[in-house]
C-alpha cells in the first residue's frame, strides 16, 4: 500500500496525468493554436511593428529629408503618395513638381518629404524644409540654385491641400485605380506588390486614408474658400484652430484670409528674446518651432524631439548665403547712413549685427503674464502697433485672444507645455539678414521687391506674379511682372483681395517719401545684409 | 498523514501569496483612483492664485477627468456657444495657463479638473478692444455663459460619440497615456464619468425648457440650482436668474442685522461660503475639518481683498458734486442702516423672478441638510422673502449689468426711466464703456461675443428702481462721477 503512494509523492499530479496518451494528444492539441498564434504574432509584429524613419548624417540632408516624426500619425504611405498625380491627373497638372515641389536629381521624393516605415507600410510626409527652402536663377535659362533656409517661394501649399482634398474626394481613390498604379510605378523600378500589400495593407490604407482626407477637409475646407495664398505663403494660426477644432466657418470674417509669407529661418541665435513670428505672438523659439511642426504632422506623442532639436541648433547659427552679384560700394555706403537713419532703430543695425531686445527667454510659466507694453518698442523684435505700421491687418487678427489661450494647453503633462503664447496688436520687427532672398516682402508678401517697399502703396504694383526664381537685381526681389516665362506660369498675386493689401509701412518714417537716388542706395546697402 | 501536512503548509504559502498580492492589488488601486497629490507649488504659493487655481475639494465628486476635460470641445465643438474652446463659454482665461481662472486640476488617483469660486467671480475687463483684458479677483464673473458649461457637459454625456473609442482615439493625439492608465480611462473613468455626468439631467431639467430663456452670460439661476441639487426637489415653474455678484470686502457685513444674498436669504458671509461651496463640491465634503479650514480661508482673503479702484481719469471736481447727489439721493438705502438689509419689494418695484425662486420651507430643509453634514451655520434665513437688498456699493463701476438680475447695462441707464432702458442689449462682452459705466453691450461685437438679452422675456424686466431718474441731467453726469470712485 505504501509503494504506489510514494510514487505519486515523487511524480507530481502532472507527471502522472501525462502517462494517459489521452491526456498528451489533448496538451498537444491545445498547445498547437497557442504555437501558431505566437508564431503569428512574431510575423505580423516584424511586418507591422516597424518605426523606423530614414536618417541622414549630414545637417542639411537632414534638414532637406529627414524626419521630424510626422510620417507616424499623418504620413501617406509612399507608394499611394506616388500614384496620386497619376490616379488624379484630373486635379493635377504637371506632377508633384507643378506646385512648386523642388526635386534633386536622383531623389524621387521633393525637398522637404521624409520617410520612415511605420506599421509595416513606407510613408512619407512634409517637413521643416518644404516651407523653408527654395530656389534661385541668375536668369530665365540658368540652373536654379538651391538656397536651404530661405522661404519657400515656390512652394503652393495651398494647391497641395486643394490637390489632395480632391484626389481623396475623387471615385478614383479607390483600390482598384489606385492599386493598379502602385503596381506599374513598382513594376517600373522593377518591385513588385506582395500579396499581403496588394489584398490587404493597400485596401486598408486606402480605405483609411480617404476616411481621414474626409475629416480633414470637413475641419479644413472653409480655408480653402479663402483668397487663394499662392507659393510661398501660408495661413499659419486659422490652421492652428483646426487643430483644437474650432469651426472654421464660425470664426469672425475678420480673422480669416490670414495667409503670410513663409520666413526665412536662419540665424535663430540673435533672436533669442525676440517677439517671434509675423506678430511677435511669442517669444520662445522651442514654442514656435513645435507650432510650426504640428504642420509636418507631428503630434505631442509622435514628434521626434531629437531630430528637431538637431535643426534647431543648427538653424541657431546657419547663416543666408551672401549676396552674390556686384555690388556698388559707393551707392552702399550712401545707404549705409540713410539705412542708419531711417531702419535702424526697428530693424538692427544691419544684417547680422541685430541684437536681442533686453527681453527673458527662460521658461516663465508660473506667472507667464508680464507687462503688455514689453512686448511693444521702436527695437528690433518688438512689436508696432497696427495704428502705426498700417500693413494688412488679417494675420493679426487670426490670431484671436481665444486662440492664445487655447495653445496654453498645448503639450499638457510635458515638460513642455507652451505658455509664452501672447496676443498682440500689431506686427513684429524684423531682422532683415538675407533680406535679398526674402522678397516678396510685408508679412503677407504683397510688396514684390524691396524698391517697391520704399514706394508709397499707391505705388507699389497693384497685381504682380508670384513664383518666379528668376532674381531682379535692380529692384531686389524675384522677376514679378512676368505671368509667364519659359513655359512656366506664376500666381498672380491681386493686393485688391482680402488678406493680400500692400498698405503700410510708409510715409516719412518709412522712407517712401526720399529721392529716387536716395532709395536706390538704401536698396544697395540691404544688398549686403 | 504526511500528505496533509504538505498540503497544509502548501494553503499557507498560497494564503500568504494571495495575501500580499491582495494587499498589492489594494495599494494599486488606491494609488491609481484615490491618493490625493498636493497641487502644484506655485498654486498654493500666493493667496491671489490659490483664490484663483486652487483646489476647495470640487474634484473629487464634481471634478471631471482632465483628459476627458481636454478633448471635449475638440470632440463636440458644435456644443458650445461658439468657437474658441473653452473661452467660448466666457471663462476668464489668463494666457499661458493650462486651464481658465476658477477651473481646478487636482491628482486624485489621475489628475482632474474641478471648479472654485473663481470660476464664477473673477471679473475681466479690457479698457480699449486692442488690449487683453485684465483680470479682478473676487468681481462678478460678468462674462462667464455658466448655462451652457452645464449644458455641454449634460450634452457632451448624452451624445452617442461619448465613448471610450472616440475619446481614447483624440486623448492618444495629444498625449501617450502610460499602459495602464489607457486601460483605466477606456474601461472604467470614461464609462464612469458619461454615467455620471447623465444622472445630472434629471437635475438640470429645469435649464433645458424651453419656455424659459437663457441665463446669458454672468447669471445663474443660484436658488434653484440649490434646490434641484442640494434638495432634489422636483421641478416647478420659478424661474429667477440673478447676477453673479461681486464677493470682494466681505467685511462689509461684519455687522449684525445684515444678510447676503440678493434677496437678503442668508445669515452671513460664512454661511454663504459654505453653501456655494458645497454646490461646487456637488457632494458633502470628505472631511468636514478639511472643508471648513478651506472655508475659513476663503472668508479671511474675501474679506480683505477690496474692490478694485476704477483705473481711467475721474474728474474730481465733478466727482465732488456727484457725492452731494448721491447723499442726498441713493444714501440713505445704499450707504446706511439699510444697506445690505431685505426691503419690501413695493416701492422699489424690481422684477420679483429671483425672489419667487426660494421660500422658507426651502431655507429649513437646506439648513437641515448642512447640519445633517455635522457643519454648524448660521445659514439660510428661515423666512419668506419679500424684496431686495440694496447692496453695498463698492466697485459698482465693474459691477455691470445692474440690479439684480444684470437687466439695466450701464449705470447711465439705470438712471433713465424704465422706459427709456434699453430693452434689448447684449451681456458679457468685456469691453469698458468709460461713459456710461459699465460694459459695452450694443455693436457688432458685443452681438458677436455676448448673449442677447431681451427684457421683455421671463424674470428679466428692467422696471422698477426709479431712483434718481428724474434728476437733472449735470446732477446725473456727477453722480456717475461719483460712482466712479466708490
Amino acid at each position: 500500500m505504501n509503494e504506489p503512494f510514494y510514487e505519486s509523492r515523487k511524480d507530481g499530479w502532472l507527471t502522472r496525468m501525462y502517462r494517459h496518451r489521452w491526456v498528451r494528444v489533448v496538451m498537444l492539441v491545445l498547445a498547437m493554436p497557442t504555437a501558431i498564434a505566437v508564431v503569428l504574432a512574431i510575423v505580423l509584429w516584424q511586418r507591422f511593428g516597424s518605426d523606423r524613419a530614414v536618417e541622414y548624417a549630414a545637417i542639411e540632408e537632414h534638414f532637406k529629408y529627414g524626419s521630424t516624426g510626422g510620417e507616424r500619425e499623418s504620413g501617406f504611405p509612399y507608394w499611394i503618395f506616388k500614384a496620386m498625380p497619376q490616379v488624379c491627373a484630373q486635379h493635377l497638372h504637371g506632377g508633384y513638381a507643378s506646385l512648386g515641389f523642388i526635386f534633386e536629381d536622383g531623389r524621387d521624393l521633393p525637398i522637404g518629404m521624409s520617410m520612415r516605415n511605420y506599421q509595416g507600410v513606407d510613408r512619407t510626409f512634409l517637413n521643416c524644409a518644404v516651407c523653408h527652402v527654395s530656389t534661385v536663377r541668375d536668369a530665365p535659362e540658368s540652373k536654379p540654385r538651391i538656397v536651404l533656409g530661405m522661404p519657400a517661394n515656390l512652394f503652393n501649399l495651398f494647391g497641395f491641400q486643394k490637390f489632395v482634398f480632391e484626389c481623396g474626394r475623387d471615385p478614383k481613390f479607390s483600390s482598384e485605380h489606385i492599386v493598379a498604379e502602385i503596381d506599374r510605378l513598382m513594376q517600373m523600378k522593377g518591385e513588385k506588390l506582395g500579396l499581403l500589400d496588394r489584398y490587404l495593407v493597400y485596401p486598408v490604407a486606402i480605405a483609411l486614408m480617404r476616411e481621414r482626407l474626409s475629416m480633414l477637409h470637413g475641419r479644413l475646407g472653409p480655408l480653402l474658400q479663402d483668397t487663394d495664398w499662392g507659393p510661398g505663403r501660408t495661413d499659419t494660426f486659422n490652421p492652428n484652430k483646426v487643430l483644437f477644432n474650432f469651426p472654421l466657418n464660425a470664426i469672425p470674417e475678420r480673422e480669416r484670409n490670414a495667409a503670410v509669407d513663409f520666413p526665412s529661418i536662419w540665424l535663430q541665435q540673435p533672436r533669442q528674446g525676440m517677439q517671434l513670428h509675423w506678430d511677435g505672438n511669442n517669444v520662445m523659439s522651442e514654442e514656435r518651432n513645435k507650432n510650426a511642426a504640428f504642420g509636418t504632422g507631428t503630434t505631442p506623442p509622435t514628434i521626434d524631439l531629437a531630430a528637431i532639436g538637431r535643426l534647431e541648433q543648427w538653424l541657431l547659427t546657419a547663416e543666408p548665403p551672401k549676396y552674390p552679384y556686384a555690388i556698388d560700394a559707393a551707392l552702399s555706403a550712401r545707404g549705409r547712413s540713410l539705412y542708419g537713419e531711417y531702419c535702424a532703430g526697428c530693424h538692427g543695425a544691419d544684417g547680422r549685427t541685430f541684437s536681442a531686445p533686453a527681453g527673458t527667454q527662460a521658461r516663465e510659466c508660473v506667472n507667464p503674464i508680464g507687462a503688455e507694453e514689453a512686448l511693444y518698442g521702436p527695437q528690433v523684435g518688438k512689436v508696432t502697433p497696427i495704428e502705426q505700421i498700417g500693413t494688412d491687418p488679417r494675420r493679426l487678427d487670426s490670431f484671436s485672444y481665444e486662440l492664445a489661450v487655447q495653445l496654453g494647453t498645448v503639450y499638457a503633462g510635458y515638460p513642455h507645455r507652451y505658455c509664452h503664447y501672447r496676443k498682440t496688436y500689431g506686427y513684429a520687427n524684423m531682422p532683415l539678414d538675407g533680406i535679398w532672398l526674402r522678397a516678396p516682402y510685408l508679412h503677407n508678401g504683397s510688396v514684390p521687391t524691396l524698391r517697391a517697399l520704399l514706394e508709397p502703396a499707391s505705388k507699389r504694383p497693384q497685381i504682380f506674379y508670384r513664383g518666379n526664381d528668376v532674381y531682379d537685381r535692380n529692384n531686389v526681389g524675384f522677376v514679378f511682372d512676368a505671368p509667364e516665362q519659359a513655359g512656366r506660369r506664376f500666381s498672380t498675386y491681386d493686393t485688391t483681395k482680402p488678406g493680400n493689401a500692400n498698405v503700410g509701412h510708409e510715409g516719412k518714417r518709412y522712407g517712401t517719401e526720399l529721392s529716387a537716388g536716395d532709395k536706390d542706395a538704401l536698396v544697395e546697402f540691404m544688398k549686403t545684409f | 498523514m504526511d500528505f496533509a501536512k504538505k498540503s497544509g503548509w502548501n494553503w499557507k504559502v498560497i494564503l500568504s501569496v494571495l495575501l500580499i498580492l491582495g494587499v498589492a492589488f489594494g495599494y494599486y488601486g488606491w494609488y491609481k483612483f484615490f491618493r490625493e497629490e498636493p497641487q502644484e507649488a506655485w498654486i498654493t504659493a500666493t493667496p491671489d492664485m490659490r483664490f484663483r487655481y486652487g483646489s476647495i475639494g470640487g474634484e473629487r465628486d464634481a471634478g471631471v477627468p482632465y483628459w476627458i476635460f481636454y478633448v471635449l470641445p475638440r470632440i463636440f465643438p458644435e456644443k458650445l456657444p461658439g468657437p474658441g474652446g473653452y473661452a467660448s463659454l466666457g471663462v476668464s482665461w489668463e494666457q499661458g495657463k493650462e486651464l481658465p481662472i476658477g477651473f481646478t486640476k487636482k491628482t486624485i488617483g489621475f489628475p482632474r479638473v474641478g471648479n472654485n469660486c473663481a470660476a464664477c467671480h473673477t471679473t475681466n475687463y479690457r479698457a480699449a478692444a486692442n488690449q487683453n483684458p485684465v483680470f479682478l479677483n473676487a468681481g462678478p464673473g460678468h462674462t462667464l455663459n455658466l448655462e451652457a458649461f452645464f449644458r455641454f457637459l449634460v450634452d457632451c454625456a448624452k451624445d452617442p460619440r461619448f465613448n471610450a473609442d472616440t475619446l481614447m482615439r483624440e486623448i492618444n493625439l495629444v498625449t501617450d497615456l502610460p499602459f495602464d492608465d489607457a486601460l483605466a480611462y477606456r474601461f472604467l473613468i470614461i464609462p464612469m464619468t458619461k454615467k455620471r455626468l447623465i444622472e445630472r439631467e434629471k437635475q438640470f431639467e429645469w435649464i433645458y425648457r424651453k419656455d424659459f430663456p437663457d441665463w446669458g452670460r454672468g447669471r445663474d439661476d443660484s436658488m434653484n440650482l440649490t434646490k434641484y441639487f442640494m434638495l432634489q426637489l422636483p421641478m416647478d415653474n420659478s424661474f429667477g436668474p440673478g447676477d453673479i455678484p461681486s464677493i470682494w470686502n466681505l467685511k462689509k457685513y461684519d455687522v449684525a442685522g445684515t444678510t447676503m444674498n440678493w434677496s437678503g436669504d442668508s445669515h452671513d458671509a460664512y454661511s454663504v461660503i459654505i453653501d456655494s461651496a458645497l454646490g461646487v463640491l456637488g457632494a458633502p465634503p470628505k472631511s468636514n475639518d478639511e472643508f471648513l479650514a478651506q472655508i475659513k480661508w476663503l472668508q479671511e482673503y474675501l474679506s480683505n481683498t477690496p474692490a478694485p479702484k476704477y483705473p481711467f481719469a475721474v474728474d474730481a471736481a465733478r466727482a465732488d458734486a456727484g457725492k452731494v447727489v448721491f447723499d442726498q439721493h441713493c444714501a440713505t438705502c445704499h450707504a446706511s442702516e439699510k444697506t445690505g438689509r431685505r426691503m419690501p419689494l413695493a416701492g422699489v418695484d424690481t422684477d420679483r423672478g429671483r425672489m419667487d425662486t426660494w421660500n422658507k420651507d426651502n431655507a429649513v430643509a437646506a439648513n437641515k441638510v448642512v447640519a445633517e453634514m455635522g457643519i454648524t451655520r448660521k445659514g439660510l434665513v428661515e423666512a419668506s422673502l419679500d424684496g431686495y437688498n440694496p447692496p453695498f456699493l463698492d466697485g459698482i463701476w465693474v459691477r455691470a449689468p445692474y440690479l439684480h438680475h444684470g437687466a439695466v447695462p450701464t449705470l447711465r441707464d439705470l438712471l433713465e426711466p424704465p422706459a427709456n432702458r434699453p430693452a434689448l442689449f447684449w451681456r458679457g462682452y468685456d469691453l469698458y464703456d468709460q461713459k456710461n459705466v459699465g460694459f459695452v453691450t450694443q455693436g457688432a461685437e458685443a452681438e458677436r461675443v455676448g448673449t442677447r438679452f431681451d427684457t421683455r422675456q421671463l424674470a428679466n424686466g428692467n422696471g422698477g428702481h426709479l431712483f434718481g431718474t428724474t434728476l437733472p441731467a449735470p446732477d446725473k453726469e456727477s453722480l456717475l462721477e461719483y460712482l466712479k470712485t466708490l
